[in-house]
C-alpha cells in the first residue's frame, strides 16, 4: 500500500539546496547586485546591466530578491506576466531583450497587495521566529523552481541590508561574486563599507565597487572606500533623471539612449563584468 | 525524523494527516505495521508554523493543499486568496483506464486522498491526463513508496 518514508528533515533540506545546485548548473555566472544601503539604485543597475549584456546575444535572467519591495519586474517592463507552471518549473516573466524574470511581483495579485505571510492560527505576534527561514525559503524557490533554462548570466537585485547576503551565500555556495553599490554620500559610503566587510567575511567574491548618481567623475572618498574595501571601482555612473524615467517605464535607459553618459557608463561596466567573468 | 515501536522495534507507519488549517493544529497519525499500536503527533500553531516555513513535508501534504509543486512554499504561504496564480484555465487532469485500475489496487480508504494526491500534483505540474507514467513521476518527485 502507500506508505510514506520516515519524515526525515534535514536530508530534506540537504535535497532542497541540492535541487538549488541541479537548477543552475545550466547558468554560467550569477552576479549579486548589492549594497546594504537602500535606495541607491541597486534595481535601476541590475535592470539596466541585464539589457546591456542581453544585447551581446548572451541569455539573461534577473532574479529579483527583494520580496517586500519588488521592482526589477517593473523596470524590465515584465509586469502583468504570471508565472506559467509546467513539469519543469515555473516560467518566468519575459522583460525587454528577452531578458527573463522573476519576482515576488508576479505573485502579488495588484499594485495594491503587499506580501504577507500566513499565520497558523493566527499566531503572528510569533512571526519573528520563522519570517526569516520562510523568506529564505522564497529566494530558494526563486532559484530552484524557476525554468531559468540555459543562461549566461543571472542578476540577483538584492534588497537593501545586508543580512540577506549571507542567506544568499548559504543557497548559492557558486555565487561568482556580487558588485557593491553605493551613491557619494556619507551615510551609503559608512553602510556599504561595513556591508562589503561582512560579505567578504561571510565569504563572498566581491567584483568590485560601482558608484552611482555621481556628481563629478568620480569622487576622492568613493576611491578611499574602494581601497579601504580592497576593490576596484568598476564605473561611476552619472545622476541622469532621464535614464531613470525610461528604466521606471520599463524601457531599462541603456537600450533607449545609449549615447549618454550615463548609460555609457553602464555599457561600459558590462564590458567589464563580461571580461572579468570569462 | 520517525517514529519507531520500541516493543515491536519497527518503525512507524503513516496513517493519515489531519491538520486543521484554520486552528493550525497538525495532527499525523501513526501506527506499528507489527502490533497495530496508534500515535499521534500534534503540534501547536506556533510550531506548526516553524515546520512550515522549513519547506519540508511532514506525514503526506503537511500543509500543502496538493503536493509541492514548483513555488509550493510560496503559494500556500501568501495570505489571502491564492487560487488566481494557479488558474491558467486549465481544466482537472483526467485519469486514464490503467491510471484508474492502478488506484483501484490501493485500499478503499486511501483511495480519495490519493486520486486528490495525483491529480494535484498533475495539475500543478502542467499534466493534462493522470497516467501511470505520470503517477511515477510523481511518487518520484514525491518521494512514496509503490502502492
Ligand atoms: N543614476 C541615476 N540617476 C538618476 N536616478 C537614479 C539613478 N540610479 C537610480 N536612480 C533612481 O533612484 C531611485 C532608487 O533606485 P533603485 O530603486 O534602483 O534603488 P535600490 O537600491 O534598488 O533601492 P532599494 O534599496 O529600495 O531596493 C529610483 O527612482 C531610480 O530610478
Ligand atoms: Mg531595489
Amino acid at each position: 500500500m502507500e506508505s510514506l518514508p520516515p519524515v526525515d528533515v534535514l536530508g530534506q533540506v540537504v535535497a532542497q539546496r541540492a535541487a538549488v545546485a541541479r537548477r543552475l548548473a545550466s547558468v554560467r555566472h550569477v552576479v549579486a547586485i548589492a549594497s546594504g544601503k537602500g535606495g541607491v539604485g541597486k534595481s535601476l543597475l541590475t535592470a539596466n546591466l541585464a539589457a546591456a549584456l542581453g544585447t551581446e546575444a548572451a541569455k539573461v535572467g534577473v532574479l529579483d530578491a527583494d520580496i517586500h519591495g519588488p521592482s526589477a519586474a517593473l523596470m524590465l517592463g515584465a509586469r502583468g506576466q504570471r508565472p506559467q507552471f509546467g513539469p519543469e518549473g515555473a516560467r518566468p516573466a519575459i522583460g525587454v531583450g528577452d531578458v527573463r524574470v522573476m519576482s515576488m511581483d508576479l505573485f502579488l495579485k495588484d499594485d495594491g497587495t503587499a506580501v504577507r505571510w500566513r499565520h497558523y492560527g493566527g499566531l503572528a505576534e510569533d512571526s519573528f521566529v520563522w519570517r526569516g527561514t520562510l523568506e529564505a525559503n522564497v529566494l530558494r524557490e526563486f532559484l530552484a523552481d524557476t525554468e531559468w533554462g540555459e543562461l549566461d548570466y543571472l542578476l540577483i537585485d538584492m534588497p537593501p541590508g545586508a543580512d540577506r547576503f549571507e542567506t544568499l551565500l548559504r543557497l548559492l555556495p557558486e555565487l561568482r561574486g556580487a558588485v557593491m553599490i553605493t551613491t557619494p554620500s556619507e551615510a551609503s559610503m559608512l553602510v556599504v563599507r561595513r556591508a562589503s566587510v561582512g560579505a567578504k567575511q561571510a565569504g563572498a567574491r566581491l567584483l568590485g565597487l560601482v558608484e552611482n548618481m555621481a556628481e563629478t567623475a568620480e569622487s576622492g572618498r568613493v576611491r578611499e572606500l574602494a581601497d579601504a574595501v580592497g576593490i576596484p571601482i568598476l564605473a561611476s555612473v552619472p545622476f541622469d533623471p532621464k535614464l531613470a524615467q525610461s528604466t521606471e517605464n520599463g524601457r531599462p535607459g541603456v537600450l533607449i539612449n545609449p549615447e549618454t553618459p550615463a548609460a555609457r557608463a553602464i555599457l561600459e561596466l558590462a564590458d567589464r563584468l563580461r571580461g572579468m567573468l570569462a | 525524523m520517525k517514529f519507531r515501536c520500541e516493543e515491536c522495534q519497527e518503525t512507524m507507519e503513516f496513517v493519515s494527516n489531519d491538520t486543521d488549517r484554520a486552528s493550525g493544529v497538525m495532527a499525523i497519525r501513526y501506527s506499528c505495521p507489527n502490533c497495530g499500536r496508534r500515535i499521534s503527533m500534534v503540534t501547536n500553531p506556533g510550531e506548526t508554523q516553524l515546520v512550515s516555513s522549513l519547506g519540508v513535508t511532514i506525514g503526506h501534504e503537511t500543509l500543502s493543499e496538493g503536493e509541492a509543486g514548483p513555488m509550493d512554499q510560496i503559494r500556500r504561504s501568501l495570505e489571502g486568496e491564492t487560487g488566481w496564480i494557479d488558474d491558467r484555465g486549465l481544466p482537472d487532469p483526467v485519469w486514464t483506464e490503467a491510471a484508474e485500475k492502478r488506484l483501484a489496487a490501493a485500499p478503499a480508504f486511501v483511495q480519495g486522498m490519493v486520486r486528490r494526491l495525483y491529480t494535484d500534483w498533475a495539475r500543478r505540474n502542467g499534466y493534462p491526463e493522470v497516467s501511470p507514467a505520470v503517477m511515477s513521476k510523481a511518487r518520484d518527485a514525491l518521494g512514496m513508496s509503490e502502492m
